[in-house]
């Protein structure tokens, strides 16, 4: 039998578009190899094409256990890292043995860090130091056209400088993480007796940080008083609101007279000033710019939308979302890409338009990623109905690039300046001129028009009532997963493809709560304790300055080891000052744990007692839940209510709509329902009823 | 010491390092206040305590100051907060 060709990609769906791709009937085989996967094209010869799962492989430490500081390391499978990894064990098994049938081995998994070390892994010690003769494919998206290029001009080597910048990025934050983590893990554990994983990395420190900060701006904020002064005015028939020149006025004394020297005069429209201005059409997508959009229009999480977009780009739909770049080059075809998008009904009477364009130019942004261009729509249209989540990231994706290739929109603002006894009033108007490349992107254009009428200067005005509003300054706002990944790429911590994850865990460890996100006790604690014993940790500074370093690795401009050596110094008086304050240490975060977990558990005040609080508990005997209050332990309440013992339970803090009781969301199979404690409620008769 | 308010370590005044920020922000934001409506310091701290935009901190900070009755001379204090 003659030797095969090898392709290795990242997922088992990317495998089967590969293998689809490649076939010369469009229909290759599927085999499995101990439950695994893989399939066998043919197109002249044997192509085998089989999936990792994505990272096969992982950094453990040399030596076992769980104590600091850890500073040597070795690349093992999954398998041996981690518990519950089993299924890599037949994986790694199954490529091994396709390895020794092959003779030409292709790296085919996503072009980037991650996907580099996949293939990189896979190729050195599963298929046996096969990396150096491998070659690679680099495609931007999984249509047939262009992997059918990608495979027949690969590159003739893997992208070793993308590998070692890769592995320098996962052995550093490696480092950090597992010392620092277990640095305040085993504290706690070691002065309070409490095990909970209390995490922190090289990303994540610095993250909750801003989020520290800016929850302390909010919980110190102090309000202050102002004014503000709005005139109803009447303009040809029409009732307007104008703003008073000051936007705040600062005392009641100052407002009242400006009001009284307003009331019942009348007005002349002193100024009308008449602006128009281009707004060019929006930049293509890049991963950031598609999460906040996301984030703004359907209030999806950043993470929410990587997943979306990473589905629609192994459905072939959209192009490879994980990029940093805002530009379009020509070679994707535009004009390919719009026809094929023309055969959605939706999309028919725009693309026609944009195709009658004599030329097609994108408007780009300055942002540029090596390895793929922004983020775009294939031209391929949904081979099986898309789930709602998935067309709308969809649909976006596609308007925003038809949008780009549109005209400037022209845009008219008007200010009209009206005077008052001395005093100055504006209006402002707003309106769209020319919409150009607002018709493509329109579903999704903010902007609202406020159309004034003809308006000439010295007309009088009829002013109807002048208001005065008394209002308080705002503390600054929460935020939001959105907001919080552009602070990441604006200070540059993180990359593309871990921000959001990193996002995540501050909400898997208990750090944050809620979409607006606020920090918790545990949070503070964390934060706190890095700031007093180890500020060089959470200093943005340095983690920008890491990752400028790991970037000139892949420009073979710096060297791993010295990265590595740097980091290990970092680390090394940290630790050692973490391990002497371990007891304060162990003790602020027991407790800040202590309380967590109680606050976990807390549902309202005790609507019997007024003073202690409500909490989910278990009983001693039987070990089933139910709600009792904390004043119980001082024998100062009984009050106590039974828990359905099946379903989980969610503690939002809400009150009954009927009795303002405090009340808890049940869930089990079927869709859930509020509990409401109170015996007397309507709501709890209802269903004794039913 | 421990702060009056929280427990935590103590640092400025008998508060922790967040209770010292929202106190010296209320001390600061007086003369504002005392400006705009003419407002007492036991009505400014009864007016913060109770206020929604008010911060969780800034709020028992205010209840504090009005249980121990806490007088301030505010330019001194503003003095020593900035």
């Amino acid at each position: 039998m003659s030797k095969h060709v090898l392709i290795i990609t990242e997922k088992p769906d990317a495998a089967l578009r590969i293998a689809s791709a490649l076939d010369e009937k469009e229909s290759p085989q599927r085999l499995y190899d101990n439950s695994v996967p893989y399939y066998v094209a043919r197109r002249g010869r044997e192509i085998v094409v089989v999936p990792a799962l994505g990272h096969l492989y992982t950094i453990t430490g040399e030596q076992k256990g769980r104590s600091y500081p850890v500073f040597t390391f070795k690349w093992v499978p999954r398998y041996v890292a981690e518990r519950k990894a089993t299924r890599i064990r037949s994986w790694l098994q199954t490529i091994t043995k396709l390895a020794k049938e092959a003779e030409i081995f292709i790296d085919a998994c996503d072009y980037d860090v991650e996907g580099c070390i996949i293939g990189y892994c896979i190729l050195k010690y599963a298929c046996g130091n096969k990396e150096q003769m491998s070659k690679r494919m680099k495609y931007s998206t999984l249509t047939k056209q262009e992997l059918e290029k990608s495979y027949a001009e690969p590159l003739p080597h893997l992208d070793f400088g993308l590998i070692e910048a890769g592995r320098t990025r996962h052995e550093v934050d490696w480092l950090y993480g597992i010392n620092l983590s277990r640095a305040l893990t085993n504290a706690t554990k070691n002065w309070s007796g409490r095990y909970a994983t209390i995490s922190t990395g090289r990303v994540q420190g610095p993250t909750l940080k801003f989020l520290v900060t800016r929850e302390e701006d909010i919980k110190t904020f102090v309000p202050t008083p102002y004014w503000q002064i709005k005139a109803k005015v009447e303009i040809n028939g029409q009732l307007f609101e104008a703003k008073y020149e000051k936007q705040r006025v600062e005392t009641r004394k100052e407002a009242e007279a400006i009001v009284d020297a307003c009331k019942n005069k009348k007005g002349q429209i002193e100024e009308v000033e008449v602006r128009e201005f281009i707004q060019p059409p929006p930049f293509p997508f890049d991963l950031g710019i598609l999460q906040n959009e996301a984030y703004n229009l359907f209030k999806y999480t950043p993470r929410r939308t990587l997943s979306i977009a990473q589905q629609l780009y192994l459905n072939a739909l959209i192009s490879y979302p994980r990029t940093d770049s805002q530009k379009l080059p020509s070679t994707i075809g535009y004009k390919m890409i719009l026809k094929n998008l023309s055969k959605a009904e939706e999309y028919k009477r725009l693309t026609s338009e944009l195709l009658a364009q004599q030329t097609l130019r994108p408007n780009e942004g300055k942002k540029e990623d090596p390895a793929h261009p922004a983020i775009y729509p294939t031209g391929n249209l949904p081979e099986k109905g898309l789930e709602t989540s998935e067309r709308k990231i969809w649909d976006l994706v596609a308007r925003r690039f038809m949008s780009v290739f549109g005209e400037s929109a022209v845009k008219q603002s008007m200010k009209v300046c009206l005077a008052v006894d001395g005093h100055h009033f504006y209006l402002d108007g707003r309106r769209i001129l020319t919409e150009g490349w607002m018709h493509y992107y329109e579903p999704y254009v903010r902007f609202e028009e406020v159309i004034l009428p003809p308006i000439k200067e010295g007309q009088p005005v009829n002013i109807k009532r002048i208001v005065l509003e008394s209002l308080l300054t705002e503390p600054p706002a929460r935020y939001n997963p959105s907001s919080l990944l552009r602070e990441m790429e604006e200070t540059g911590i993180g990359t593309k493809a871990t921000r959001a994850d990193t996002i995540q865990t501050l909400y898997d460890r208990g750090y944050v709560k809620d979409e607006r996100m606020t920090v918790t006790g545990l949070g503070f604690e964390v934060s706190g304790i890095l700031e007093r014993y180890c500020p060089t940790i959470i200093s943005t500074t340095l983690t920008r300055e890491l990752e400028t370093k790991m970037n000139r690795i892949q420009e073979n401009k710096e060297k791993r080891e010295e990265v590595l050596t740097e980091v290990v110094e970092i680390l090394k008086p940290v630790l050692e000052r973490l391990k002497k304050e371990e007891k304060s240490i162990g003790e602020q975060l027991g407790s800040a744990l202590e309380k967590a977990r109680l606050e976990e558990r807390t549902i309202d005040i005790c609507p019997v007692c007024k003073t202690g609080k409500l909490i989910v508990t278990y009983s001693r005997k039987t070990g089933k839940r139910f709600v009792g209050c904390t004043n119980y332990f001082r024998g100062l309440c009984k009050t106590s209510f039974p828990l359905p013992q099946k379903g989980s339970l969610r503690l939002d803090g809400k009150k009954c709509l009927k009795c303002s009781w405090p009340t808890i969301e049940v869930r089990m199979k079927r869709r859930p329902w509020i509990l409401c404690f109170n015996p007397e409620c309507p709501s709890n008769k209802g269903r004794e009823g039913s | 010491m421990k702060c009056a308010i929280c427990g935590r370590e103590s640092g400025v005044n008998s508060y922790c390092l967040f209770h010292a920020k929202a106190h010296g922000n209320i001390v600061a934001k007086y003369e504002q206040w005392e400006k705009a409506v003419g407002i007492s310091w036991k009505e400014y701290l009864s007016e913060i305590a109770k206020n929604p935009l008010a911060g969780e901190w800034a709020k028992e900070v205010a209840h504090h100051m009005m249980s121990s009755g806490e007088q301030i001379d505010v330019k001194k204090r503003k003095e020593e907060c900035l």
